[in-house]
């Protein structure tokens, strides 16, 4: 087991009070496999995302309580000098954002060059030559041409390409990839997702794929971890969550996909918006949305049940004592 | 639309589309802020190539009844002074302080300035509060009165007048840069530098600072204006430059008792003060419009 995630819980210390983003959440990586975590903005992605990477801001952020294991030792309780050595060195992450990820005033491939100096001691020459490959490795067209160029003369795509040069530089084994397609174009979308493949078979490496595209989880997720307002609601093998989907938001999600509904009807949507995380409902915090609840959903809180096959859910529906 | 489709084409040559190469074509399309480059480069041309621009010695007295307060005439083109020196070549050599004290003085309170402002909007909290009520403290010494003392104990010197005006104007420069640096550090891209496992150094010199080095430069080159002005100031009340040494400020002063007979003693040198702080004023205006940040994402 290449992560594990325990208990792990993250609060933002707000005027408001404070702010459970992430609430106690769960889940192992084995190495080479992707895990997909999926779920509306808001419900703790990236905040699970920064805290692996310890780079929750603080203040207001901070980590609370869990542990996060990582090949074998407790990444939380390293100093922040040998945390140094394992960010994109062993653990890198690509954001959202191309455009802003890059600083505008080196070209890209200094920016790679940089990446891999800081953990190796390649001289000049070498991390150049090095980065030039990385740059080919992630299918940029003349590499050495692209190099000089700076963040604001390539595409979007192009400077996606650019950001995962640089987190595999050091060959990480294991990349968290927060919503890597987002801001790209549908067409960008499928080659990035090609790319990123690819380069999991060739590298080795795990992949923690956080993304609101269920289309993406299913091209390249072996397990899932559906979030809801902090806490994780599902956990299922990707063949089974897409066949047998057991939470009532689950369910609403894969629904809501185009494609999988009848044709010709409007999509079905979930009513409403994820709870405010400062004032959550005290039962299952779904329950205000959820199509299927009874009483019990508005007055106590769902564990998560075991449906057997790696299978989790966290929804009374399965309660052995309600059926 | 043809044209500007032509220039794009050329920008977009690889390695020619860096901020400073943008920059450079957006600044040449200002008249006035070349203007002002014009005469700046002039002034240092003046003042490097002095000795060959004028057959006099700028210290060395004249033929003193005779020579003395000379009015604008083909040899002496801005007249002499009370000691028969040839006003336009004390200016010439003048320049050379002027520019000096204007570039090290404010060389020296931009690097200070910058370092203590990226430090402390890097580093927030504690590090933040404390550096900056230094600077509010800093601030509310009366800048005159601490030249005035700290030149009445040490003997003057160009030297320390260059380390006074720098050590006092440092602290402006310093909120500029924690400014620019705390809107800076909210970028993603230093949270993917940090991601790739750079630490505060690393950040600090090679994220934050070359990011806000355009503002620096900006605020550089418009902060001399003020600096040369300082210096004359100090100058016109005896404590600046040691005599004989030419500068612009200790010219005019000379001049203040004859200004009726003898205009041109410090007319010409006043003059000159005002064309080379409205130079490095036209200049870091053009700098400051050709770097907006706006136009760089």
């Amino acid at each position: 087991m290449l992560l594990r995630v325990n208990n792990l819980e993250t609060i933002f210390r707000m005027d408001r009070g404070d702010v459970r983003a992430v609430d106690g959440i769960n889940f192992n990586i084995k190495t080479g496999k992707t895990l997909g975590m999926v779920g509306e903005s808001g419900c703790g992605k990236s905040v699970t995302a920064l805290s692996i990477m310890r780079l929750v801001p603080d203040p207001p952020g901070k980590i609370t309580a869990g542990s996060i294991e990582f090949d074998g030792r407790n990444i939380l309780s390293l100093p922040e000098k040998e945390m140094r050595k394992v960010r994109g060195n062993e653990i890198s992450i690509v954001f959202q954002e191309p455009l802003s990820s890059l600083n505008p005033v080196f070209t890209c491939g200094e920016q790679v060059r940089e990446a891999i100096a800081l953990h190796s001691h390649l001289g000049r020459k070498d991390s150049k030559a090095k980065a030039v490959e990385m740059l080919r490795k992630v299918r940029i067209p003349d590499p050495e041409i692209r190099y000089k160029n700076y963040p604001h003369q390539m595409s979007g795509g192009m400077r996606q390409r650019v950001m995962i040069a640089m987190a595999l530089s050091c060959q990480p084994k294991l990349l968290i990839a927060d919503e890597p397609t987002t801001a790209l174009d549908v067409s960008v979308q499928a080659q990035i997702i090609e790319l990123l493949r690819d380069l999991r078979e060739e590298l080795g490496m795990s992949v923690l794929l956080i993304t609101h595209d269920l289309a993406v989880i299913a091209q390249m997720a072996d397990t899932v971890v559906v979030m809801y307002a902090g806490k994780i609601v599902e956990k299922a093998p990707v063949e089974r969550l897409f066949s047998e989907p057991s939470h009532p938001y689950t369910q609403g999600l894969l629904a809501s996909m185009p494609g999988y509904s009848v044709s010709g009807k409007a999509l079905p949507v979930i009513p409403g918006s994820v709870p405010d995380p400062a004032k959550l409902p005290p039962g299952c915090r779904f329950s205000d949305r959820c199509s299927k609840r009874i009483d019990r959903c508005f007055v106590e809180e769902p564990p998560l049940f075991d449906l057997g096959n790696s299978h989790f859910s966290r929804c009374w529906l399965y309660s052995k004592e309600e059926s | 639309m043809r044209m500007t489709k032509e220039r794009n084409k050329r920008n977009r040559k690889p390695g020619s589309g860096g901020l400073w190469s943008v920059g450079w074509t957006r600044f040449r399309e200002r008249r006035l802020a070349v203007a002002g480059a014009v005469i700046v480069l002039f002034l240092y041309l003046v003042a490097i190539f002095a000795p060959v621009l004028t057959p006099y010695n700028p210290v060395t007295y004249g033929d003193i009844p005779a020579a003395r307060y000379m009015g604008p005439s083909f040899q002496h083109p801005f007249g002499t002074d009370k000691f028969g020196r040839d006003v336009m070549t004390r200016m010439f050599y003048g320049s050379r302080v002027s520019l000096l004290i204007g570039f090290f003085a404010v060389t020296l309170s931009i690097v200070l300035g910058s370092l203590v402002g990226a430090l402390s909007g890097y580093a927030g909290g504690i590090v933040d509060a404390v550096l900056m009520r230094v600077v509010d403290a800093l601030m509310a010494i009366p800048r005159l009165f601490l030249l005035l003392t700290c030149i009445a104990l040490f003997s003057q010197s160009i030297l320390l007048i260059i380390i006074l005006l720098g050590a006092t104007g440092w602290m402006s420069a310093a909120r500029l840069v924690r400014g620019q640096v705390l809107a800076i550090k909210q970028k993603d891209y230093i949270v993917a530098a940090e991601a790739l496992g750079a630490g505060g150094k690393r950040i600090i010199f090679k994220h934050l600072i070359p990011n806000t080095l355009t503002v620096i430069v900006v605020s550089a080159t418009l902060r001399i204006g003020g600096i040369i002005l300082a210096e004359a100031a100090l100058s016109f009340l005896g404590l600046g430059v040691p005599p004989p040494t030419p500068s612009w400020g200790m010219m005019v002063f000379e001049g203040r008792d004859v200004m009726l007979d003898a205009w041109w003693v410090s007319t010409f040198p006043g003059l000159a003060i005002v064309i080379t702080v409205i130079g490095f004023n036209l200049l870091g205006d053009g700098l400051r419009d050709a770097f907006d940040p706006i136009h760089f994402t």
